[in-house]
């Protein structure tokens, strides 16, 4: 009888010992934890070395940072810069293929609010894959959202570094343009039908940045559709087209524009296309759309 | 060759059976020729036929000594008028605008009608009863309304030969007498060459100067009424228990039909009346 | 002029004329307020000046009425023209009351000649319309084609290859939707919602011609129509060459719709209420229905073109948007209709 006594004590004390064992362990192996720009928590227990990025312009940001090295999955159009392209294909960024994202054995996933899917960001959280969420709306939080990327992996130091050569960019903008006067400015996203933005977009951000106003700021709709009527009434100093490619159907929506001569813009020739690759993506190429925008706003400046 | 509407050894079939085959007869004007037999065995189809509305595997249908197939169809409209033994009017035209319709052979080029196409319009509801009619929507005409109303339609064809498809189905005694006299006065006074396609074979027996069994498709008897309407064709045709004898007062086959009870019944004397 | 309860007789070319003269004049009254209509304020006044050709219009005003809102109201008024046209006839013809010209794929088949054209990025000037155009009519042809036996067209055969056409095509739509670049997809989605912002006189000149002379054939059917309505069969009889009506109307109706749609984009609903509208006030009688839908169709399509542009102002919305919001209330109310004009059978 005291035999199975200290036997039964002696099982109960190693069970506990083991229970206590196990739930330290955690704590024994060094992990960090992140909030996203969501506010979310995003635990990671060591810099990850295999990452998955769910957008173009995530994957813009990762090789900005030299981090190419550690990306193992990337979204179909992810084409900039050239060798993306050979990395793995993970679906697009509306429509991800979670099961080649699984197969790829991430720890780390970053996806943008803009763009991917929540229920594609569940999901992967369940797998147990722990998933950044960026979620820029400003210059300034894209250059912040490119500094986190660099934090969550381990390299802050070199990503201030690199951030820091694209603030000075920005702010090199800023004060060129200061002081001067802020010409109206029709940014046109869609050709067929009229599409502008609001101000709750980047591209207003950018306008703002590069001394201009935004004509379509106050609309309610994020991308408005705009009558023509009401751009001739407005008589924008500036018109933009943000194209896919230069040449094709947007220089011949460029020519468009000039049958309107009553348009400042128009009388004075100043209708130009942009590449939507540098205004549309929340990467580092947007410090190059900034300073493209400006020099098209502001051609008096001395840019060089 | 008297010019009529003659059919020669016409085949047709639906897919894999024969539904009409090997009729040949003519209908010649002034003649009223009624066509009885049971559902089915290819009364309307026969009709349609006559119309030049359906093509026949074998024979030829002629019209005045031309095949039918060689007319234009407003050609064969002024030539063959034809009741069909319902219409479907999905919109509601007015009983006047359908009649009307009977004139479109007549109207050349020009959309509208005029005032001779109203006349004879009226003219024809005036024959069927239907004058009163006129503004009424076909929608709410009775059935029988409505199946006098496509007789005045056919008639405003001025067609010299008129096809019925049961046109007294859905009348009630005295409009269908009156109908069978309309028919043969149209024959008798003004020469048309008229057939009827009829479930009331007595009354059709009165008023037909030949008449048309058909069975199965073919021609069972054809021949005056009296030769056609006996006993033993509509009791063998019609698989009916009839009683076929002859109408005191007009001397013209009466059709009986028997339960199969009396039928049964073997001492029930069949006899004709006595007067 | 008599409403049809009051039991008016048969259609004279007098009531022909009057009820087109009246609505001729809607149709221009209409228009002209639409002129005013905009987010550039132009009083009536201002108009009446500019169309005398008064020097006192500024060239701002002059541009915004002659070069953006006068093409895009008479582009308005020609689509809505001949989709009601198109809807009277294939209503008629198929004897269905559903039926607009839509109904036998020319919708889908345009959308997917006008997308394709989108995708390839052609402009929209030249290419897409081009493209939408030729699909169209290639998509009626097979339609045609599959549904024509021994010469003759049967209506019940031609209704059900257009729903499978219209179906197949559509999802053949959805894959490109699905599949498409942002900057694509708005262009696609305002096509499908039809979009006559950036009308230009040049469209308008390509497709009148047209449509004044299938207008003017259909025209010429209408009696056949009207005996057509009863059944083909007893048509026959009363000497219509039902076939050829059929081909010819179809073939014209079809000609017509992809030459507005390819420039319109699709718009909904006004082949289908217009006819129904001026046949339940006008009678069924199709030589005064065609030209009463056909005008019709041009003042309700202005009107709700003019509404799209103006109820979110400064912004627009697609004017089938619209038609649909104006329609489907209207098509239930129709359902729910006892006696609408058509006898069920």
């Amino acid at each position: 009888m005291k035999e199975a006594r200290f036997r039964c004590n002696f099982s109960r004390s190693l069970f506990l010992l083991l229970l206590i064992v196990l739930l330290c362990s955690p704590l024994k192996v060094r992990a960090a934890t992140f909030r996203d720009s969501l506010g979310r928590k995003v635990v990671l227990s060591a810099a990850p070395e295999r990452i998955v990025s769910l957008a173009p312009s995530i994957t813009e940001m990762i090789y900005f940072l030299g981090l190419d090295a550690r990306l193992v999955g990337v979204t179909r159009f992810s084409y900039f810069p050239e060798q993306a392209k050979e990395k793995a294909r993970v679906g697009t960024y509306t429509d991800i293929n979670l099961e080649k994202v699984v197969t790829l054995d991430p720890d780390l996933v970053i996806a943008t609010a803009d763009g991917n899917r929540r229920e594609d960001v569940e999901m992967l959280e369940e797998a147990g894959i722990p998933v950044y969420v960026v979620n820029p709306r400003r210059v300034g939080q894209i250059l912040e959202a490119i500094e986190a990327v660099g934090d969550i992996c381990g390299i802050a130091h070199r990503a201030r570094e690199r951030v820091g050569s694209l603030r000075k960019r920005v702010a090199r903008v800023e004060g060129a343009v200061q002081g001067r006067g802020k010409p109206l400015v029709l940014l046109v996203i869609n050709v067929k039908p009229l599409m502008s933005v609001n101000r709750s977009t980047t591209h207003h951000d950018i306008i703002g940045l590069a001394g201009g106003r935004n004509l379509a700021e106050d609309q309610p709709i994020t991308y408005p559709r705009l009558s023509l009527e009401e751009v001739i009434r407005r008589r924008p100093e500036v018109i933009i087209i943000s194209s896919m490619e230069k040449g094709g159907e947007h220089e011949r929506a460029r020519r468009e524009w000039f049958r309107w001569t009553t348009i400042p813009a128009v009388q004075k020739g100043r209708v130009h296309v942009i590449s939507s690759d540098l205004i549309d993506r929340a990467a580092p190429r947007i410090v190059e759309g900034l300073e493209e925008m400006a020099k098209l706003i502001h051609p008096e400046i001395p840019w060089h | 060759m008297e010019p009529g509407l003659t059919l020669k050894s016409i085949s047709f079939s639906y897919g894999n059976h024969w539904s009409l085959e090997g009729i040949s007869f003519g209908l010649k004007k002034g003649e009223l020729v009624g066509m009885i037999g049971p559902n089915g065995s290819g009364k309307s189809t026969l009709l349609r036929i006559m119309d030049g509305l359906i093509r026949t595997d074998t024979g030829e249908v002629l019209l005045m000594n031309s095949p039918i197939s060689r007319y234009r169809r407003h050609e064969v409209a002024r030539q063959i008028a034809m009741v069909p033994q319902e219409a479907i009017f999905r919109f509601n035209f007015s009983v006047l605008e359908v009649v009307l319709m009977g004139r479109f052979s007549h109207r050349g080029l020009f959309p509208f009608e005029e005032k001779e196409d109203l006349e004879i319009a009226r003219e024809s509801m005036l024959r069927t009863g239907t004058l009163d009619l006129e503004r009424r929507s076909i929608h709410e005409l009775s059935g029988g309304e409505k199946q006098r109303v496509l007789i005045a339609r056919a008639l405003t064809q001025k067609a010299q030969f008129i096809l019925l498809d049961e046109p007294t189905s859905q009348l009630d005694i005295r409009h269908k007498v009156e109908i069978f006299e309309l028919i043969s006065s149209l024959v008798r006074v003004q020469g048309f060459g008229v057939m009827v396609v009829s479930h009331d074979i007595s009354l059709a027996a009165q008023h037909c100067n030949r008449m048309l069994l058909l069975n199965k498709g073919r021609m069972y008897r054809i021949g005056s009424p009296d030769e056609v309407v006996t006993t033993d064709t509509i009791r063998e045709v019609y698989e009916c228990p009839v009683l076929v004898d002859k109408n005191p007062i007009t001397q013209t086959p009466r059709v009986t039909v028997l339960s199969r009870r009396s039928e049964n019944t073997k001492d029930i004397a069949v006899q004709p009346l006595s007067h | 002029m008599a409403l049809r309860g009051t039991r008016d007789q048969v259609v004279t070319p007098l009531r022909v004329l009057s009820i087109g003269i009246i609505l001729s004049i809607v149709l221009a009254a209409v228009a002209f307020v639409s002129l005013s209509m905009g987010p550039a304020k132009v009083s009536m006044g201002t108009i009446l000046d500019w169309c005398a050709g008064m020097g006192s219009v500024d060239q701002t005003t002059s541009m915004i009425l002659a070069s953006i809102r006068l093409p895009r109201i008479l582009l308005a008024g020609l689509v809505g023209f001949t989709l009601s046209l198109g809807g009277v006839v294939f209503q008629a013809l198929l004897r269905n009351p559903l039926a607009e010209p839509f109904i036998l794929g020319i919708s889908s088949g345009a959308a997917i000649g006008a997308i394709g054209g989108i995708v390839l990025g052609l402009g929209f000037s030249v290419g897409v319309p081009l493209l939408s155009f030729i699909s169209a009519l290639a998509t009626i042809l097979l339609v045609l084609g599959i549904s024509s036996r021994h010469g003759g067209l049967e209506s019940s055969t031609l209704l059900l290859t257009g729903v499978i056409v219209n179906a197949f095509f559509t999802a053949v739509i959805m894959f490109f939707i699905a599949t498409a670049s942002d900057s694509r997809l708005h262009s696609m989605l305002f096509w499908l919602y039809g979009d006559l912002s950036q009308s230009k006189y040049i469209q308008f000149s390509v497709c009148l011609p047209l449509v004044l002379i299938v207008s003017g054939v259909i025209y010429f059917f209408s009696r056949h129509l009207n005996l057509i309505v009863g059944g083909e069969e007893p048509a026959l009889q009363m000497g219509v060459e039902v076939e050829l009506v059929k081909w010819v109307a179809f073939i014209g109706i079809s000609l017509v719709t992809g030459v507005v749609v390819a420039f319109s984009g699709i718009i909904g609903f006004v082949g289908l209420i217009v006819p129904h509208l001026m046949r339940i006030m006008l009678g069924p009688d199709h030589r005064l229905l065609i030209p009463a839908s056909a005008l019709g169709g041009a003042v309700f399509l202005v009107a709700a073109d003019t509404v799209a542009r103006m109820i979110i102002s400064p912004s627009e919305l697609p004017v089938g948007v619209i038609t649909a919001f104006l329609g489907a209330p209207f098509f239930i109310y129709l359902l729910k209709r006892k006696g609408s004009q058509w006898n069920q059978d």
